[in-house]
């Protein structure tokens, strides 16, 4: 079937204080549209179905090629980037927009997602470096480990991971996927290596690693298809050994 | 930082080794000794009166019973209370095994607290026709099966996740056969104390 | 002397590069950037990094580095800088590698490389096809290292809205604007980096980010410093034409053995084969741009008749084009639907980079003392053409030069901000505030995005791949037209809590100055050079404009001048493609 609106529903709200509220708009349909184009298409004549002139709708974005992580959202009650929601491969009918629920809305659909950064200082998600002047040659890597890393690397910090994992709410300090994937991958660089048990014990308290509960739905959101559930379960194994060996050694 | 704070990790992982080790190896002892229920009466009450005579006694139902069971039970009302459930949104296998986890963790507590007070410390001894009365009400038969395959999730699910929590299992391949393993874990557990919940 | 502090306006790799540098001589510095900074646009640079790494035993060194961008550039770059950044580039990367950027390696474990446009070598690093945004994590980690120590603030979600100069014509700190308060406030600082990348918006749809307006770039210039090389715009010759964008895809499919073909007598025609056989399919990508322009334009043999070609990679092994180009595959794959590894991939040119940007000197300062730009937005280091895999090296580069550049300015200093009079900065703060207002209450009829897509229209259809001298006429007579409408704007949102809709009124002004620019730049120049291309004038004249254009703010708009560019190294020669036309291999006199 070929539509001939695209018909959304938006939950807006317009401030971080305020209560939300649904709007409907319709746009006409064209061929190889997204959820992006869409929005970018309703801020040129912001009106909603009901006729009324309403302010354009808010929402964040600055790629549109799914690497910034930036226009993340609830597209039909799933988390992803509004720019690679492509309106062809939707199901027909109505498009639901929604903010991110984990995160607190900053007005209609942003989020401010800070904490994710947060989270980074906190398991020291760098490299020690000397400093930026040349030294020479780096270390070598493995190929093959580094394939693994470079998987790992690819986090956009954009938070479809938390959205999805139960275990990331407001009576939980879980940090989730994000932050502790970084352990893993910092702790396979060569150098990022020397300073493995700091960030091991940073994540070993509550909040850490331990509060994953293994229902793996950041790997199935996870638009970048990053093997987290490879990744934590790697974690595991390194602060398991690192509880136990730490110990001995004290 | 509380006692609760700084030994998080300890207390976290003894909550996920406990559950297996010795609640789960308890588990299938106490599996072991009722399936000869299966064989005769006349065995059960044996096996079942030689358990009771085994030395320390108190010492290990205390100590690797009670509260191993307790310890994992408590702390395990916590994990359940820190999730925030959304199988509807997203209803993937593993996160409806999550779920269920969760659900039959609470099952399983509130049976095995009936079970307990009302066997163990029933004032009455343990034996075959002891039992066989408690379950000839079909109304209770049910509940001890609802009861007892909960318990039989919980545990199965539970060394799925005892594998990747210890960082034994990594890849994903080697979680998907330790997935399979454990269901059938699960499946032959289950039949195997229905068909001795049936027995008595 | 009070303490002193450094604004960095710009958290891509320059920005970042530079406050890195700075930081560790152990000055504080307020980073300002529209979105977090780990979302910057350096992010989307996708093939790779070049650096004379030799690790190919091809006897590969930083002088042919430095020829092959020069000759690239189709020589209108200023040669020492340029000299300079290739004898950097192996430092560089060998320093990002220590950073944590998991760049490909090789059997034995060392930093692989991979051929690109314009060059005979293999001289490209690369972390699959998304080097950028592998760089940028780096640095945005180590710059989050330096947060979590206290020398670093950042102030993720502000809007650099104009620099802080005071009567000496010092720039003394800025003026930003918060975007979801909307509140307006100075920032002091004793120097002010500007590295705020292209301006890719100008045109509409590009490969760029919606955040590349050149807004900053423009501010600045309409307050004086003068923007060079404007009209050296480069056109990316294998985009994925998007209603909403234009997606890139990476020269690295090219480097890497992809091939562009369409159909001619019924036949595939690798055309790019056929016509520069030396180079084939790894010309650089002016010449590419321009050889699919006319297959597709002038010929009409686009692919099912529309603008666009092949570009192939089905002949290619599916392991190794995952390894090597996984990221740009899943992009295709994403947007398009068709499996690259099977199916050749539909491209046309887009617009992609700009050459010219921000007057600097050789330390990257502006003519103003104080105020420094680096990045994509300066003009620096690409001449007429960017070679592919160069502009990480020149971002990266541009941050090392001027980090320290600063720190020098610092140490020379006689006063601080805190010393400069209080009036300064309320004027430019009030200045800032009553243009706010004044947009706040636009209350005509035209919209401001339909108005920017009309302008985008119109730079991509005129001032793009070729250009007629009576076109860009029009074209800037469009422009003053847009500008008069710009006046009849009416605003759609009344809030005063994260209103987009103001701050991309006032953005659009700043991408019509900079239209002005780009336009005129490209009608004075009566030539044909790198990526500026005039049919009428189809060869490049050395005599009269091997210049830099300078473009100065006026009210009635831009006034030029022209600048000697500093030939010191090589003799320029014709830039040919066709047969091997390098003389690289000389040693300098």
């Amino acid at each position: 079937m070929v539509r001939e609106h695209i018909h959304l529903k938006i939950k807006r709200q317009n401030d971080p204080q305020s209560q939300p509220y649904w709007e409907e708009f319709k746009v006409p349909y064209r061929p190889n549209q997204n959820v992006v184009s869409i929005l970018m298409e309703i801020r040129k004549n912001p009106v909603n179905t009901k006729g009324q002139k309403v302010a354009p709708v808010v929402w964040e974005c600055n790629c549109l090629e799914e690497v910034c992580g930036a226009c993340t959202m609830l597209i039909n009650g799933t988390p992803r980037q509004a720019c690679s929601a492509l309106i062809d491969k939707l199901p027909d009918g109505v498009i639901v927009l929604e903010p991110l629920t984990k995160f607190p809305v900053v007005r209609d659909l942003m989020v401010d997602r800070q904490f994710m950064f947060e989270n980074l200082k906190k398991v020291k998600a760098w490299v020690e470096t000397d400093g930026c002047f040349d030294l020479g040659r780096p270390p070598i890597m493995n190929e093959r480990e580094r394939q693994f890393a470079y998987e790992l690397s690819r986090c956009m910090t954009c938070g479809c991971c938390l959205e999805a994992c139960p275990n990331v709410n407001s009576k939980s300090p879980f940090m989730g996927a994000q932050a502790l994937s970084q352990v893993t991958l910092f702790n396979m660089h060569p150098i990022g290596k020397m300073n493995r048990e700091e960030r091991l014990e940073a994540v070993m308290g509550r909040g850490g690693i331990v509060d994953c509960g293994n229902s793996q739905n950041c790997v199935r959101v996870c638009p970048k298809h990053i093997p987290l559930e490879k990744s934590l379960a790697q974690l595991n194994k390194e602060t398991t050994l690192h509880g136990i060996l730490g110990w001995l050694k004290k | 930082m509380s006692f609760f704070e700084r030994h998080y990790f300890l207390i976290r992982k003894l909550h996920v080794i406990s559950g297996v080790l010795p609640v789960g190896v308890f588990l299938l002892i106490h599996l072991t000794v009722n399936s000869y229920a299966l064989v005769s009466p006349e065995v059960y009450n044996q096996r079942a009166a030689f358990m009771k005579e085994l030395p320390f006694l108190t010492f290990m139902e205390i100590f690797l019973i009670f509260l191993p069971i307790l310890y994992h039970g408590l702390f395990g009302l916590y994990v359940v209370y820190i999730a925030k459930n959304n199988v509807l949104k997203f209803s993937y296998s593993r996160n409806w095994a999550f779920y269920l986890q969760r659900i039959t963790a609470v099952i399983t507590f509130a049976f095995l607290i009936y079970h307990v007070l009302t066997t163990r410390f029933s004032g009455n001894e343990i034996t075959y026709d002891f039992m066989s009365n408690i379950l000839a009400k079909p109304g209770m038969l049910a509940f001890y099966i609802f009861g007892v395959v909960s318990a039989m999730y919980h545990l199965a699910n539970g060394l799925w996740a005892f594998f990747i929590d210890l960082g034994i299992t990594i890849g994903p391949n080697a979680q998907r056969v330790v997935a399979v393993a454990s269901s059938i874990v699960f499946v032959v557990l289950s039949i195997l104390s229905v068909q001795i919940l049936l027995a008595f | 002397m009070a303490k002193q502090k450094v604004i960095v306006v710009g958290g891509g790799l320059s920005g970042l590069m530079a406050t890195i540098k700075i930081v560790e001589q152990g000055i504080p510095v307020d980073l300002i950037s529209l979105v977090p900074v780990k979302r910057s646009h350096s992010i989307c640079a996708q093939g790779g990094i070049n650096a004379a790494l030799d690790t190919k035993g091809q006897n590969d060194s930083t002088w042919e580095h430095f020829y092959d961008t020069i000759y690239g550039g189709d020589f209108l770059a200023n040669q020492p800088p340029v000299k300079a950044m290739c004898d950097a580039a192996p430092g560089i990367i060998h320093y990002m590698a220590r950073a944590g950027v998991m760049f490909n390696r090789t059997p034995e474990g060392h930093l692989d490389l991979r051929l690109f446009g314009g060059v005979k070598k293999r001289r490209t690093a690369f972390a699959g096809a998304t080097t950028g945004q592998q760089l940028l994590y780096a640095c945005d980690e180590q710059v989050r290292r330096y947060e979590a120590k206290g020398l670093v603030t950042k102030y993720e979600g502000w809007e650099f809205l104009s620099a802080v100069i005071d009567e000496n014509r010092i720039c003394r700190g800025i003026v930003a604007q918060n975007l979801t308060t909307m509140e307006i406030r100075v920032f002091k600082g004793e120097a002010v980096l500007i590295a705020t990348g292209g301006a890719g918006m100008i045109y509409g749809k590009s490969t760029n980010s919606t955040i590349n307006t050149g807004s900053a770039a423009s501010s600045i210039y309409q307050q004086g410093v003068p923007f060079a090389n404007g009209e050296f715009v480069q056109i990316h010759p294998t985009g994925m034409i998007g209603d909403d964008k234009h997606r890139l895809m990476s020269e690295a499919a090219r480097g890497e053995g992809g091939r562009i073909w369409t159909y001619k007598d019924g036949k595939p025609w690798y055309f790019l084969e056929e016509w520069y056989p030396a180079y084939g399919n790894t010309v650089p990508r002016d010449i590419a741009a321009r050889a699919i322009y006319k297959v597709c334009v002038e010929m009409g043999l686009g692919i099912d008749g529309k603008n666009q070609v092949y570009l192939d990679l089905t002949h290619l092994d599916s392991k190794f084009l995952e390894t090597r180009l996984g990221g740009i595959l899943e992009i295709y794959q994403n947007f398009q639907g068709d499996d690259p590894k099977k199916v050749p991939m539909k491209i046309f040119p887009a617009i992609h980079y700009f050459m010219g940007g921000i007057h600097v000197d050789w330390k990257h300062r502006t003519e103003i003392p104080g105020l420094f730009a680096s990045g994509e937005c300066d003009y620096m280091y690409h001449g007429a053409n960017r070679l592919g895999a160069n502009s990480l090296l020149s971002a990266l580069y541009s941050g090392t030069v001027v980090g320290p550049s600063i720190v020098e300015y610092l140490k020379n200093m006689d006063k601080t901000s805190l010393d400069v009079k209080s009036t300064v900065f309320e004027s430019q703060l009030k200045l800032e505030e009553e243009k706010y207002r004044k947009i706040c209450q636009m209350s005509g009829k035209e919209n401001p995005y339909k108005l920017h897509e009309e302008m985008g229209d119109i730079m991509r259809e005129n001032v793009g791949i070729v250009r007629y001298n009576k076109k860009l006429k029009e074209t800037d007579e469009k422009l003053q037209e847009f500008m008069e409408r710009y006046k009849n704007i009416g605003v759609s949102d009344n809030s005063q809590w994260t209103n987009q809709d103001i701050v991309f009124i006032r953005q659009l002004w700043n991408m019509m100055e900079l239209a002005r620019v780009i336009t005129l730049g490209a009608y004075y120049r009566n030539e044909s050079r790198g990526s500026h291309y005039k049919p009428e004038f189809d060869k490049r004249d050395d005599e009269n404009w091997l210049k830099t254009t300078k473009a100065y703010w006026t009210e009635k708009g831009p006034r030029f001048e022209y600048e000697e560019v500093d030939i010191s190294l090589v003799k320029p020669v014709p830039r040919v493609y066709d047969v091997d036309g390098r003389q690289g291999k000389k040693e300098a006199k």
